[in-house]
């Protein structure tokens, strides 16, 4: 039914190609480059039109026509960066277009001057006090515009930005609502927009204009918001929709998959998109890190030396160059090119986690802190940072302290098994036996990444001579192990088994204890119990010849809180 | 700038720069080396210096204006030298900077180069020196913007300007109204910063109605770590700041980020030494359990000092293993249970490693454990006495302080108000030995207000509520509801209340005062409430609270509430007539008050005792019980207290006399009519004076007719035997 309407939405990919083509021309004569490639992205996935179709350029007005010798002189002078010249030409003109390009490069001059403020500012506690001086200025100018109605889709972007810069989150909303109205196919007004929307009911009280850019820009809020589900569906309509050649859509479904660990989707993904779009730099940082997660070398190091190549002053090239050093173990080197990525931009939210990870290896726990701590004011809901911290305490042996940390990471992933292990195991640490059984069972039941909470609840209760919830847990465990199906290292099969035969025999059930007894005998370090198990059970069985319907009363008897011990059948579970 | 590998986000190093202000600064020293100034003025401006240094930016109106209050011509001169350079070219601030005494060359210069004034003009010159053209370019533009606000605010009245620009003006002042409130507050320096930390954790230690408002501080510190986002100390002020007004959530926050700061200016060179950030670590986990501690979660607080404790003793840091030592006993002690010893090895340990400060408040929390256990007297103010002379040693002034309130409490406890009285007194006429005072004399800690209730206390007990209601309001003024010690005072003030409208017999206005003082001391809150159910004759129910709460106390060892429990349960019991069930537990309460030398409590148990052999029938035994307990109450006891124990012995006589005046029948039967005529005389008095008028005519009556049939003038009662 929903698809019906979006292919109905989206049956005239031949409009949208035209709407792209004459977007993109727009764009480029306001200088508006990013949103000009995203478009043109857009319109090379779709098919070429024929010469007749290509849509008329924009209608040229009277007073365009005073202005064209004023806004080709300005817009060199703009391309060349040279903003202030720019602007001093425009001044006067009244022309829609000349009027936004005069706005704009006094903007974009306020900004250059600002950042060169910043190397050369008369303290470092004035840093924080360097603004853009332009930016008032602007606001009234555009503020009695915006009041007289005269301003057009892409001067009401530049007032949102001019609002946004200013903190004036709410009027910046306000303005950007009402320039997607004005210009729906301005993505960077919709991006703009994407920024400053922070929950799912703002998302919905927005009244946004029904055009087919909206999918996109839905599509991107949800990734945003990590409700992944819903923007892997909104991505695949897309798709089908006919925009299955678009690069952008791929590297947003790979990032998608990326939040949610899904490995093996993204990287797949990944490698399409590289086959599509070989010289791609953005984005490949995320790449990096699931090469990295998978320990793939010599893909890495590809994709470093590929990147080097095309543009090696990019801060996600120095991110992969980072990820690729620290995989070899270089880890002085990692953090030497997290910290250019750094420099280069120092609002960059991965670098500093990253650069952390690396003062770990290299034991350098306060320089680790230190680059924590800078993650996590750049972002205070970077959960990788806060976990990063508690590591690091937990490495200084402060298990406490260490609590208060990894709570907070708990809080921003709520159902992250590895924080939840990290937390059981501070408080077992600590001797706090219940809170610890709890964040294990807890870990298990979100779902356990690394497969190690059982096996760490299963122990907690053995401490704790609760054998019948031991037993309940190494089972779970071994055939949570079994049932993913791959070997993992630190998989401790043969613990489990070894404790379930003597549990087996302990309660007189010597069929399930000799099958364990037996399954023990496959790994090295059980085998010599398994084998003394086994001995001990024939001696037993040899003495008593009792019936199998008495052995199961004293385990029925029993009122175990967790669910009741099944006697195990490991057959079905043979590797 | 790396250090350790890290980039630091502090890339000048700069400690102090220039800014418009700091030039204003530097022309005002200017001007006071060069112009001739008469002696005071010179004395004021001097001692204007230090402030003007330290302080936070301000504009140029209020720096003039300070300066004018000392001295106009100089603040003239002041102003016309800014003027020059403001209205000049950039080469008048350059030329400005070249005159300047230079403190490195001139040894005859006023400005001594280590003196605070030299520094502060190497500071500025060096900075100055630093400077690139651009940035020295800009310091012209915002001295010039600097000295023209002045300029504009004192025209704008007279501002005649064309109409359109009006519009103009309105529309940016429209729009400059949220930014301006930033703008005026520029950023601190650091050495500014440093200053407004140090003299803010100051005041919240010493004297937390001075300092900023919890709201305001926090805006502040906000504000600095906008700029700064490195000056860790900030963090910890906001730690304190937010444990003001309890807010865990903040405090836990602020306080990891402080010592995650701190770890890395402790890191460079030594990693683990007693200097590196190894020590803050040890800090930083006893630092988490002080704030469990303060937020009451006693568990998550002992895990924390585990974890300091164990680390300490890892790196072998004995100073910190002390500090960890005095907060274990600390938290025993809050947890409720017996840590004499801990206390007793910590005193020793201190003592061994030289930590005056932590020797002598443990003694001084044995002396508190001691005089609830019952220990003598004489033992703990000999304790008393020499941790004083260790604290006036070491001028450990908050310590003094401390024992003096806490010498006051004690005599209090054993019933010796005057001795009280003046310890309070002692206290309150002592002024602060810290070097620091902001001038005042004295700071408003704990010790004071607890020196300022006892006296509120001793004054009521006097029935002089004008002092009282004095004392109070000062108590008000100087710690405000919201901080941290006005519970103390809340506690007494609804204390004195409650006894004023008991003593009245206002007891349903008694009633909604106990749940105030349950909600500040759930014990106090009960005996109160029982008390009250008492007076409205609801003894089943006060005889049940009160025996929940002896049963609490016994528990928790605390003597002074388990004898009023007994004299209160006592009362109850006569209420019932139940005058022999009632002596056994007086007794038993007069041994434990004497066991524990409460001297007032043990008073009112011989009243409470003797008051029962009345009614027992056996006056002259509570009598002689009575003499006992007459002459402490009336030198120490409450205005109460004396006026039932005389009333009592009135009784006590009327009782015995009464038996007596049965010698009136022996006296008939030897029909000595002088005597006898005497006897009923004295009885005709004082039934009399007592009210009872039919038998006051009675023995008048008997006396006139005996008078009449003797015919001779009586001789003075008194004269006889």
């Amino acid at each position: 039914m929903k698809m019906a309407a979006l292919c109905g939405e989206f049956g005239d990919l031949v409009q949208i190609k035209k709407q792209l083509i004459s977007v993109i021309s727009l764009c480029k004569e306001r200088g508006l480059l990013h949103s000009a490639k995203w478009a043109s992205e857009l319109a090379f996935a779709l098919d070429p039109l024929p010469k007749d179709e290509l849509p008329p350029s924009a209608p040229f007005t009277e007073e365009d026509a005073q202005d064209l010798d004023a806004l080709t002189l300005a817009k060199s002078y703009f391309d060349l960066k040279e903003y202030d010249r720019a602007a001093y030409f425009l001044k006067g003109c009244c022309s829609q277009k000349a009027y936004f390009l005069y706005m704009y490069s006094r903007y974009l001059s306020g900004e250059k001057k600002k950042d060169d403020e910043t190397v050369d500012s008369l303290g470092p506690l004035e840093k924080g006090q360097v603004r853009n001086e332009a930016l008032r200025e602007l606001r009234v100018e555009l503020s009695k515009k915006h009041n007289a109605g005269e301003l057009d889709g892409f001067t009401l972007y530049l007032y949102g930005v001019v609002l946004r810069k200013l903190d004036l989150l709410k009027e910046a909303v306000d303005v950007f609502v009402e320039a997607i109205h004005a210009l729906p196919l301005h993505w960077g007004a919709w991006l703009e927009l994407s920024n400053l929307v922070t929950n799912i009911e703002m998302l919905k009280s927005l009244s946004l204009p029904d055009s087919w850019i909206k999918d996109f820009f839905m599509a991107h809020m949800y990734t945003e918001l990590q409700m992944i589900k819903e923007a892997l569906q909104k991505y695949q309509n897309l798709i089908e929709a006919g925009f299955s050649k678009s690069t952008y859509i791929i590297s947003q479904i790979a990032v998608a998959y990326h939040n949610i660990r899904d490995i093996d989707q993204a990287l797949a993904l990944f490698n399409e998109l590289r086959d599509q779009d070989p010289y791609r730099i953005d984005n490949m940082d995320t790449f990096s890190n699931l090469l990295y997660v998978k320990s793939m070398k010599p893909e890495l190091s590809y994709l470093a030396h590929n990147l080097v190549e095309i543009d090696k002053y990019r801060v996600e090239t120095c991110c992969v160059i980072g990820n690729y050093y620290s995989l070899r173990s270089q880890h002085e080197k990692a953090a030497l090119y997290f910290q250019r990525a750094l420099k280069l931009n120092p609002r960059c939210l991965g670098a500093w986690t990253l650069m952390g990870h690396e003062y770990m290896e290299m034991k350098n726990t306060s320089a680790a802190i230190q680059a924590y701590r800078h993650a996590i004011e750049v972002n205070k809901r970077d959960y990788r940072a806060w976990y990063g911290l508690g590591q690091t305490y937990e490495i200084l042996k402060m298990p406490f302290y260490c609590l208060y940390y990894y709570r907070k990471a708990h809080q921003l992933r709520p159902n992250d098994s590895r924080m939840l292990v990290a937390l059981g195991e501070s408080y077992e640490k600590l001797s706090q036996q219940v809170e610890a059984k709890k964040c294990y069972w807890r870990a298990y039941s979100v779902g356990d990444v690394e497969k190690m909470a059982l096996l760490k609840l299963a122990k907690l209760h053995e401490q704790l001579n609760e054998s019948d919830d031991a037993a309940q847990c190494y089972m779970l465990y071994i055939q949570d192990i079994f049932s993913c199906g791959e070997q993992l290292e630190h998989a401790e099969v043969s613990t489990a088994l070894r404790y379930l035969g003597q549990y087996y025999f302990k309660n007189k059930l010597y069929n399930e204890a000799s099958l364990c007894a037996q399954r023990c005998c496959d790994y090295n370090d059980a085998r010599e119990e398994g084998k003394a198990l086994l001995r001990q059970i024939s001696q037993v069985r040899d003495q008593i010849e009792t019936p199998s319907a008495d052995l199961f009363t004293p385990l029925s008897n029993s009122n175990t809180p967790v669910r009741r011990v099944s006697p195990l059948n490991l057959i079905s579970f043979t590797p | 700038m790396m250090t350790n590998g890290v980039v630091h986000a502090n890339v000048f190093g700069i400690k102090d720069w220039v800014t418009p202000y700091k030039i204003s600064v530097l022309a005002l020293l200017y001007e006071m080396t060069a112009s001739k100034i008469t002696l005071p003025e010179r004395r004021r401006l001097n001692k204007l210096i230090l402030p003007l240094q330290q302080g936070p930016d301000l504009t140029l109106g209020q720096f003039l204006q300070t300066v004018e209050e000392c001295c106009p011509q100089t603040a003239y001169a002041v102003k016309l030298r800014l003027h020059e350079m403001a209205d000049g070219e950039l080469k008048d601030m350059e030329y400005f900077f070249s005159t300047l005494p230079t403190p490195f060359t001139a040894f005859d210069s006023e400005a001594y180069k280590t003196s605070v004034v030299g520094l502060f003009m190497r500071h500025m010159l060096l900075a100055y020196n630093k400077l690139s053209f651009s940035q020295v370019y800009k310091l012209y533009k915002s001295l010039q913007h600097y000295y023209h606000t002045l300029v504009a605010d004192d025209s704008e009245m007279d501002l005649t300007s064309t109409e359109d620009t009006v519009g103009d003006r309105i529309d940016k002042e429209e729009l400059d109204t949220p930014l301006h409130e930033s703008e005026l507050r520029g950023p601190l320096s650091q050495k500014q910063a440093e200053y407004f930390l140090a003299r803010q954790a100051y005041l919240l230690k010493n004297d937390e109605n001075k300092a900023l408002k919890p709201a305001a501080l926090q805006e502040e510190l906000n504000n600095m770590l906008k700029f700064n986002p490195d000056f860790a100390e900030a963090h910890y002020l906001n730690y304190l700041n937010s444990m003001r007004v309890q807010d865990i959530f903040l405090s836990a926050h602020s306080l990891l980020h402080y010592f995650d700061r701190l770890i890395l200016s402790g890191s460079e060179g030594k990693s683990n030494g007693d200097e590196g950030y190894g020590r803050s670590l040890r800090y930083a986990a006893l630092n988490l359990a002080s704030l469990h501690c303060r937020f009451g979660h006693y568990q998550q607080a002992d895990l924390a000092l585990q974890e300091a404790i164990r680390i300490a003793q890892e790196s072998n840091d004995h100073v910190c293993l002390q500090h960890c030592l005095s907060w274990l006993y600390t938290l025993e002690q809050m947890k409720g249970s017996d840590s004499t010893v801990l206390t007793e090895d910590s005193v020793k340990m201190a003592a061994h490693f030289c930590l005056p400060y932590l020797a002598s408040l443990g003694i001084q929390s044995l002396v508190q454990q001691g005089a609830t256990q019952g220990k003598t007297a004489h033992k703990l103010m000999d304790a008393l006495k020499d941790t004083d002379i260790l604290h006036w040693k070491h001028s450990l002034s908050e310590l003094i302080e401390i024992s003096l309130a806490q010498t006051t409490s004690i005599w209090r406890m054993y019933g010796k108000s005057t001795m009280a009285l003046q310890q309070a007194q002692l206290l309150l006429n002592m002024s602060s030995l810290e070097p620091v005072n902001f001038g005042v004399q004295q700071n408003n800690t704990e010790a004071f207000t607890v020196a300022l209730c006892h006296l509120a206390e001793l004054h009521a007990e006097q029935g002089l509520y004008s002092a009282v209601s004095e004392i109070l309001q000062h108590l008000k003024e100087q710690f405000p509801p919201h901080s941290q010690h006005a519970k103390l005072w809340m506690l007494c003030d609804l204390k004195i209340q409650f006894e004023r409208h008991m003593n009245e017999g206002k007891y349903l206005l008694a009633e909604p005062l106990v749940t105030a003082i349950s909600a500040l001391n759930k014990t106090e809150g009960l005996y109160r409430k029982a008390q009250v159910l008492k007076a409205l004759n609801r003894s089943t129910e006060a005889y049940n609270i009160l025996q929940r709460l002896q049963v609490h106390c016994e528990k928790t060892k605390c003597t002074e509430m388990i004898i009023r429990v007994m004299l209160s349960t006592a009362e109850l019991h006569w209420e019932s007539s139940g005058f022999s069930t009632a002596l056994p537990l007086l007794l038993q309460a007069l041994a434990l008050a004497r066991q524990h030398h409460l001297q007032s409590l043990a008073s009112e148990t011989i009243l409470h005792l003797a008051f029962t052999q009345l009614m027992l029938g056996v006056p002259e035994q509570a009598l002689s019980v009575l003499h006992e307990a007459i002459e402490p109450v009336l030198a120490h006891g409450a205005i109460m207290d004396k006026g039932r124990a005389l009333l009592l012995t009135a009784r006590c006589q009327i009782a015995a006399a009464g038996f007596k005046f049965a010698f009136a029948a022996y006296f008939s039967k030897l029909n000595c009519k002088e005597r006898l005529r005497d006897v009923y005389y004295l009885q005709a008095q004082l039934h009399r004076s007592l009210g009872q008028t039919s038998q006051s005519n009675k023995s008048a009556m008997l006396f006139r007719l005996l008078d009449q049939e003797l015919q001779s003038p009586a001789p003075p009662v008194s004269m006889r035997l």
